[in-house]
């Protein structure tokens, strides 16, 4: 009985070991750079007292944290931020879902074209001046809504005076600066559908809810998935746009936990307890994409 | 031989005294400046009329001393956030940089900017006709610290009342009010908010703007105050400040609900636009105002007095010297400011719309008949308001945080005036006590008559 010759064991060269390496190591440390070090940065300060103006930084440990998740201010400002997700995210995934199917159509080439070119607008303008814009819009005594809505006999309304008005208002701003961006990862995720596939589904049934669920839905999960992890990060972040409109007010009604980050770091220049409550805000962050990859991501393969 | 001493000591003393009037004479910042030609500076401004004034008149300052200046810009809101980051980080990106009449202490206390003594104290850089007395004492005053001046003022306001007269006067008005109730009264006559027609608007946007004007304004005329910084006690909730904030609350009935998001730019708006026929806002709106459409029936007078006292808003710059640059810079950079804030540049910066604290321009019966803010903003600074309108603390900017979200919410109507105000004592007290910022107070106030008995000599 011959006995199977070993094959000797190739030794790669270290040169070929470190080619890979080279060639990513431009992309890794720019992402290091612009990516990783401010978050280390950020959880290195957390962990001290440092008043900027005060004296020079002392440790503090989780001293911080505690003062944070203790802090009825930054708890208030982190559920105003759930709630804006909360209405926000679902209106903007179905409006999205509606305006992907728009584009997808192939009916009205006119429609579409239209569609994409609105599309672009508010992803193209600066959060900070779409606020400015809607404190105009939305001015009691001289906006255009107001001046629109009294055409068909609605009396004015004070959208930025009171409470539940300015949170609405910061709400359908959100929903208009958003949509466009969840319509187009939606489209994108729905263009991934063979087409094929799509034609067969057609021979076994011509409604279409069906078709949506069985065969569209399972292709345009990781999208959704997607779309809800952007929006999160994107909604918990949100700054530019209510600062314009509102500064947080009326009272405290429009203080989310941005805004509420940027007055303790900027204004009261606490360095400290801002960065902790940044940390604090990125792991709600990656918590919550964890739970939408758990709950929507499926392999179309599987 | 005594003649001849005599001769000798009147020679000697003429020759003293000719030296002395020759050194005088003989300054000039052509020669002063002749050190620092070919150096850079960077100077803080605002997007608001008097820097744009000034950054017009720069070439002047540029072309006389061979000094190169750059502004930098930045909203109010930005301004101090962008300092701050400038001496945390010692980046020396500022050399000139500007300070809000609430910041002084907070600069001072951290050694960011150096006291004018050193300065004025170099007669190689000091103009002989620099005349601080020619500023007014509650200018010098609040940029005092520790007994030491740290900035000269400039962009330099007093709130004043601006109304429509044609308004006031179809109203069978013949004059503005002099009193809060009497301003009351007028504006219970002039509103009608069928028509969308206000008598008198409030700007209290949630920021500053709802402490500094919306807040302290209802406060100081009622004899109320901020702090009692003797006692270490906030004093938001004392029987006088209630007053004055129960008060605020009747106005507000009469204004449009919109009002507590409202900033100065809405209020000036609705005034031009004839939809309210009074305000109190900022001397420097004046300009805007009278390049308007209704610029021909706009009145100004001081801001009405309350039943304890005429108390105005107060508010405005400074330009300091950093402390963290090169001397040479420091020295550059104190002859621009010892330029821009001249009594010599003050009627060209007028002229161009900025507002300035020096008293021979503000008083000058030809400067004033052109602009009518300067009378009631020059009585306001002699006689009717407080350096301390807003507490000069190192933790100011969080202070004023509280006071907006309290204020805001209690001028919404959401909250009883009496029982907010106790809650916005307890949350200011507690931050004040733990922050120790008790510590690092300043009192203007106290410095006045120090500047008052120089202006008096």
């Amino acid at each position: 009985m011959s006995q199977t010759p070993i094959k000797p064991e190739y030794k790669q060269p270290w040169r070929e070991r470190l080619a890979p390496w080279f060639f990513v190591s431009p992309s890794l440390v720019l992402l290091l750079a612009i990516g990783l070090f401010p978050v280390i940065y950020t959880g290195y300060y957390s962990t001290f007292n440092w008043t900027m103006g005060f004296g020079t930084p002392s440790f503090a440990g989780f001293g911080n944290y505690v003062q944070a998740l203790t802090s009825s201010d930054f708890g208030w400002s982190v559920l105003r931020t759930l709630i804006l997700l909360a209405i926000t995210l679902p209106i903007e995934l179905v409006l999205g879902l509606v305006i992907a199917f728009a584009l997808d159509s192939a009916h009205n080439v006119w429609l579409r074209r239209a569609l994409q070119v609105c599309l672009v607008i508010p992803i193209a303008i600066t959060p900070a001046v779409i606020g400015l814009l809607a404190q105009l819009m939305f001015n009691q005594q001289f906006g255009i809504i107001n001046y629109l809505i009294g055409l068909i006999g609605i009396a004015p309304v004070d959208w930025l005076g009171g409470s539940v008005s300015a949170f609405a208002t910061v709400v359908a701003v959100h929903i208009w600066e958003w949509t466009p961006f969840v319509a187009l990862v939606l489209s994108a995720s729905l263009s991934t559908v063979p087409t094929d596939i799509e034609e067969a589904v057609m021979l076994e049934t011509d409604r279409w809810w069906p078709r949506f669920k069985s065969v569209i839905l399972p292709y345009m999960w990781p999208g959704i998935t997607a779309a809800l992890v952007f929006q999160t990060a994107f909604t918990i972040k949100s700054f530019g746009m209510i600062y314009s409109i509102a500064q947080g007010g009326p009272g405290t009604s429009t203080m989310f936990a941005m805004l509420q980050i940027e007055r303790t770091a900027f204004r009261g220049f606490n360095i400290g307890l801002a960065s902790a409550e940044s940390i604090l805000m990125l792991i709600m962050s990656i918590v919550l994409a964890r739970i939408y990859i758990r709950l929507f991501y499926t392999d179309k393969d599987d | 031989m005594r003649k001849n001493h005599r001769r000798l000591a009147i020679a000697g003393t003429a020759l003293l005294g000719l030296m002395f009037s020759g050194s005088s004479l003989a300054w000039n910042l052509k020669e002063a400046a002749q050190p620092y030609k070919g150096v850079t500076i960077n100077v803080v401004g605002l997007e608001r009329p008097s820097y744009k004034a000034a950054q017009a008149l720069t070439p002047e300052f540029e072309k006389e001393t061979g000094i190169h200046v750059n502004w930098t810009t930045f909203p109010y809101e930005s301004t101090l956030k962008a300092e701050t980051l400038n001496f945390v980080s010692q980046s020396g990106q500022y050399d000139v940089v500007l300070s809000d009449v609430v910041w002084p202490v907070t600069f001072v206390d951290a050694g960011w900017v150096v006291p004018m003594k050193h300065f004025t104290d170099n007669p190689k850089l000091a103009d002989p006709a620099l005349d601080l007395k020619d500023f007014f004492p509650v200018w010098l005053a609040s940029f005092t610290v520790n007994d030491k001046l740290y900035g000269l003022p400039f962009d330099s306001y007093a709130g004043l009342l601006f109304y429509n007269k044609k308004m006031l006067a179809d109203a069978g008005f013949d004059g503005p009010p002099k009193t809060w109730d009497e301003l009351y009264n007028y504006d219970k006559k002039l509103t009608n908010k069928d028509k969308g027609v206000y008598g008198y608007v409030l700007q209290s946007a949630h920021n500053e703007t709802q402490t500094a004007d919306a807040f302290a304004r209802f406060l100081w005329p009622w004899g109320g105050r901020f702090l009692d910084i003797g006692q270490k006690k906030v004093m938001v909730d004392s029987p006088d400040s209630v007053a004055g904030i129960q008060f605020r609350r009747k106005l507000v009935k009469l204004m449009p609900s919109g009002i507590v998001s409202d900033d100065h730019p809405q209020v000036i708006q609705m005034l031009i636009q004839k939809k309210a026929a009074m305000v109190t806002e900022w001397s420097s709106f004046y300009t805007t105002l009278k390049q308007s459409p209704i610029g021909d029936d706009i009145g100004v007078a001081v801001e009405p007095k309350g039943p304890k006292k005429a108390a105005s808003a107060f508010g405005g710059f400074a330009y300091m010297v950093s402390a963290q640059i090169p001397e040479k810079k420091q020295n550059a950079s104190y002859l621009f400011i010892q330029w821009l804030t001249s009594k010599e540049m003050a009627k060209p910066l007028i002229e161009k719309g900025a507002v300035v604290a020096r008293r021979s321009a503000d008083t000058d019966p030809s400067i004033q008949a052109d602009n009518p803010y300067l009378k009631p903003m020059v009585a306001t600074w002699e006689h009717s308001t407080v350096p301390d309108w807003r507490p000069q603390l190192q933790c100011y900017p969080q202070f004023s945080n509280i006071v907006s979200d309290w204020g805001s919410r209690i001028e919404q109507k959401r909250l009883p005036v009496k029982s907010s105000l106790h809650d916005m004592a307890d949350a200011l007290q507690k931050y004040m006590d733990s922050s120790d910022c008790w510590a690092h107070a300043n009192q203007p106030e106290k410095y006045i008559s120090k500047y008052e008995s120089k202006s008096a000599q």
